[in-house]
């Protein structure tokens, strides 16, 4: 008994010993003279200078704000036009004959892929960046709204048209609650590559963003500032994807394998 | 008598089905196939009366035309599409593999072993949440922007899915199997040779396609950003000299290639996954 909590004090104490090995890790690595990494302390000032002299006139909530704002919109955008357009193809036989074909030519083509076209296109603004993410996370959300209109059983679906319901009906209570959780997972995934993109894009060309100051950051070699970017990229990628687990908690309380 | 006659009757509706049923497949490829027609023509008609200004959309002919010129070409960018691919296909593989004979093994010893999951979690938990792309910089900074800092970045992008996926199936072995192989007296480590390694396998399979989808996009980044040789390379440079018809033919080429990557794993997974049941 004494053996086994003494055991177990020391398998909680581990998740501590790998936090301070990481530390370490990064202090003997960041150590010597010519090293190019900087210490943790460095990127820690690297902040605190940030706060009186920001880059590019902007605040670092300014930077954070210009990603998540292309990254909402995108998003937005991509989630309307994708759920609909997997209901679209995933519920009409005939829609899913003709633009199905169409949409898997064009799926195999990562979003990165069509950063120069859009920059073509849409010149290195604004419209171009949400372009890009809107068509990164079109995909994943058509994908999953499709596979979730598909997987429902026939037999709901045949037992409201007996009872008398006609298709809106059919659609806004059975098709749309039941491919609720495999469209979250899709918006889920569509998140992930929003995010990929915009720092993408931002790197390419951009005056503001997280992306912006990555590439800054390595363009005058001030290497605190990319680690500081870095941190707060991923934070914030973290909170949101936390965020986006305790809606789909709110909105399909049902699911069970959430993790 | 009467049982024959409702046998031919049978037979009768069923071969009326399948007449049905091959019907519509054959009406569903017909759809399909024009659909694509039309929109090819669309596109065609779009460039070749410059409804479209020629700067910003090259007509699929040129496309072809462009690709076919490109395989013994190496204007402008300096490399046939050949050396690109290759560029391109090496560094996703060599990122890939390495991440898949790391990946692999650590994320089934954590789902196995607690202390090693207690040990690695926490500074796998500090990593995942960055995307692979903010690390591009940094490790082009401190290794160049050779073979070895690409490989690096591929993964990067790779590990993650590889090692969650595989440490997510081991976790759901049936506890029945684990419980019935310990009833045989088999050790700690045999069960998760025979018994817990098996069962993680088809989701460790999904997550190396996940992982090699990620893999080859990122890729496609990172040779935008630094590179001299590459399909990301290739259709940057598309853009900076004003070639519209070399970004759509990169473009063309890379989602070929993506498409071809996963169905490569596809097959794997049939070979190594025989005993899976198939729906």
């Amino acid at each position: 008994m004494k053996g086994r909590k003494r055991k177990d004090i020391l398998l909680n104490l581990l998740p501590l010993v790998s936090i301070l090995l990481f530390i370490l890790a990064w202090l003997v690595v960041s150590g010597g003279e010519s090293s190019l990494i900087p210490t943790p302390t460095a990127v820690f000032e690297r902040y605190l200078k940030l706060l009186e002299k920001p880059i590019s006139k902007t605040s670092i909530p300014g930077h954070i704000w210009a990603s998540l704002k292309r990254v909402l919109l995108g998003l937005l955008y991509g989630s309307v036009f994708g759920i609909s357009f997997g209901l679209l193809i995933g519920w009409n036989k005939t829609c899913n004959r003709i633009f199905k074909p169409l949409f898997e030519l064009i799926r195999p083509i990562p979003a990165l892929a069509w950063i120069p076209l859009m920059t073509l296109w849409l010149g290195i603004g604004e419209t171009s960046k949400v372009a890009l993410v809107f068509l990164g996370t079109i995909m994943p959300i058509t994908v999953n709204t499709y596979t979730g209109v598909r997987l429902i059983p026939k037999i709901n679906i045949d037992a409201a048209r007996v009872f008398g319901a006609n298709n809106v009906q059919i659609i806004t209570d059975i098709v749309l609650p039941s491919s609720l959780s495999a469209i979250i997972a899709g918006v889920k995934t569509a998140l992930g590559t929003a995010w990929m993109v915009v720092l993408a894009a931002e790197m390419i060309s951009a005056k503001t963003g997280l992306g912006f100051m990555i590439i800054r950051g390595t363009d005058v070699l001030d290497l605190p500032l990319v680690i500081f970017a870095m941190i707060l990229i991923g934070v914030i990628g973290a909170c949101i994807s936390s965020l986006l687990t305790i809606v789909e908690r709110k909105l399909c309380p049902w699911k069970s394998e959430i993790n | 008598m009467q049982n024959n006659k409702k046998t031919e009757q049978i037979e009768l509706e069923v071969r009326r089905y399948r007449a049905i049923e091959k019907r519509s497949r054959l009406w569903d490829i017909l759809l399909g196939a024009l659909s694509i027609l039309a929109f090819l023509v669309i596109w065609q008609i779009l460039c070749t009366f410059e409804v479209v200004d020629a700067k910003f959309l090259a007509s699929p002919l040129d496309v072809i035309r462009t690709i076919a010129v490109k395989v013994a070409d190496p204007k402008p960018e300096g490399n046939t599409l050949f050396v690109n691919i290759f560029a391109s296909f090496q560094l996703a593989l060599t990122g890939f593999l390495l991440a898949a004979l790391i990946g692999m093994p650590l994320g089934l010893l954590m789902g196995w072993y607690k202390p090693i999951d207690k040990l690695v979690r926490p500074v796998f938990e500090i990593i995942r949440p960055l995307p692979p792309i903010a690390w591009i910089p940094i490790i082009i900074v401190l290794l160049g922007i050779g073979t070895v800092a690409k490989s690096f970045i591929i993964f990067f992008t790779t590990f993650v899915p590889i090692l969650i996926n595989a440490y997510t199936g081991i976790r759901e072995t049936s506890q029945v199997h684990i419980n019935f192989a310990r009833t045989c007296g088999y050790s700690n480590w045999r069960i998760f040779l025979t018994v817990g390694i098996p069962s993680a396998m088809p989701l460790t399979f999904a997550g190396m396609r996940i992982a090699l989808g990620n893999g080859w996009s990122t890729l496609i980044a990172a040779e935008m950003l630094a590179a001299n040789k590459g399909l990301g390379y290739m259709i940057t440079m598309g853009r900076t000299y004003g070639r519209v018809d070399i970004i759509i033919a990169g473009m063309l080429v890379i989602g070929v290639i993506g498409l071809l990557l996963s169905g490569a794993i596809g097959k794997l997974e049939n070979v190594v996954l025989k005993w899976k049941v198939k729906k």
